[in-house]
């Protein structure tokens, strides 16, 4: 259902005490800068914008292998919530290596199971928001690919 | 003390930062961070400060009403406050949440209650200290205070009904669009169950930030004397209610009507928009 290193981060937190799980959320928020582009580093596809529903620029950027694997990097504004910084990192971790259609079959409920109920409430929805974006992004990316190869036949 | 503090009303609820930092020791004085974003007090607070969280802490869910006497007393003795107490209050979001505390502490009569100009946006933007070190202070007796005055800083609907009925001065500090009803969702934020956009007839649009200034501080008072008196029209002995989506910005403009520019009869509508625009027959109007 989840792909593998997404599942174990699942696992990993869900079992957690509270305090622990806050703690290791802010570890993972503190790793947020780790996840974005490396000087140099190409793409095939970037998707940075300022959202009206969120407080932040969210630039997501992919590339696809050579193997079908997606890899991404992600920038966040300063402004973006801490909680939301902590899902990027465990959404890199997690969703880096799979394959588009898992990524796409990802669903949302994992959410409330890595971060406890007590977070995932009013004023933290964005919490969701990486996610989509990530799944646009890779909409977007099958979409293209699509059109090219209908162009070419 | 700093002049543009001393210009205001009622002063003494307001520190700046440079007093603050001054007296993050002094003996008998609380601080208390209060945020929007859940884990940022977690992520370093100032030195000494206590977390506050406005839904955990000061909500009770089961009625959707805030804490009773108990309850609150219990949130002071865990964070080492008593009575005499003078508790600080800061936050994110230009002090949105700090000011809802504070006016949650006014509820049970806590007097002693300030609010830190600047908030968490303007310490961290001078570089003064901040910790990851969680404090752990004795725990007090704080006694269970008597009651929970909802009448005098509190507006409930059937109450804010009649105030629109007698056409009372209603402050609706959300942004435009939501009051003209051509949004039902905060600038930056996702959509949060309002199922119908507009305002309160007779509410006049004032956003909650005409009184900050960009760096999160409190405008001065000439400048809120400009935007409350003179552009809003609202007399001294008016009875006003003001209200927002869910309580929070509004606390910040009920925070600045009643002590920086020193309105006697102020109520925060904490209901607001997420029970006015919801409610069953309940009558709105759209456009600015």
């Amino acid at each position: 259902m989840y792909p593998p290193a997404l599942q174990d981060i699942i696992e990993l937190f869900e079992h957690l005490p509270e305090q622990e799980r806050r703690e290791n959320l802010i570890v993972m928020s503190d790793g947020a800068k780790r996840q974005e582009p490396k000087e140099g580093e190409t793409f095939d596809l970037e998707d940075v914008r300022k959202d009206e529903e969120c407080t932040d620029t969210v630039g997501v950027y992919l590339k696809v292998d050579s193997e079908n694997k997606v890899h991404f990097a992600i920038t966040l504004g300063p402004l973006v919530q801490t909680l939301t910084k902590a899902m990027t990192s465990i959404l890199c971790r997690g969703l880096n290596g799979a394959r588009p259609e898992e990524i796409m079959a990802v669903p949302a409920d994992f959410v409330p199971r890595i971060v406890g109920a007590e977070l995932v409430r009013l004023r933290s929805q964005t919490v969701y928001y990486v996610l989509g974006r990530m799944k646009t992004a890779v909409k977007m990316y099958l979409d293209r690919k699509r059109a090219a190869a209908t162009a070419g036949a | 003390m700093n002049p543009k503090l001393s210009a205001y009303a009622h002063p003494d609820a307001l520190v700046d930062t440079d007093w603050l930092a001054a007296n993050l020791d002094t003996p008998g004085l609380r601080i208390v961070e209060s945020n929007e974003d859940l884990l940022l007090y977690d992520t370093g607070h100032i030195p000494g400060a206590v977390h506050i969280d406005w839904r955990r802490d000061l909500n009770d869910e089961i009625t959707r009403d805030y804490v009773g006497p108990e309850g609150f007393a219990q949130v002071c003795r865990k964070n080492g406050i008593t009575p005499d107490t003078t508790v600080v209050f800061y936050g994110d979001k230009s002090n949105w949440w700090a000011c809802y505390a504070l006016w949650v502490f006014q509820l049970f009569g806590h007097k002693n209650v300030k609010i830190l100009d600047g908030g968490r946006a303007k310490w961290t933007a001078e570089e003064k200290p901040l910790t990851r070190e969680v404090p752990n202070y004795p725990a007090t007796d704080y006694p269970t205070p008597l009651e929970r005055d909802d009448t005098t800083n509190r507006a409930f609907y059937h109450q804010t009904w009649q105030h629109m009925l007698a056409k009372k001065p209603m402050v609706d500090v959300r942004s435009p669009k939501e009051f003209s009803g051509e949004t039902t969702h905060m600038p930056e934020y996702p959509q949060e169950g309002v199922l119908r956009g507009g305002h309160i007839p007779g509410a006049k649009s004032c956003p909650w930030a005409t009184a900050a200034n960009p760096d999160g501080t409190f405008r001065t008072a000439d400048e809120l004397d400009q935007i409350y008196t003179q552009n809003l029209a609202l007399k001294k002995d008016d009875d006003i209610v003001a209200y927002c989506r869910i309580g929070e910005r509004s606390s910040h403009t009920w925070f600045v009507l009643k002590y920086l520019l020193g309105y006697d009869k102020v109520r925060n509508y904490d209901g607001s928009w997420t029970e006015w625009g919801n409610m069953v027959r309940s009558p709105i109007e759209k456009g600015s």
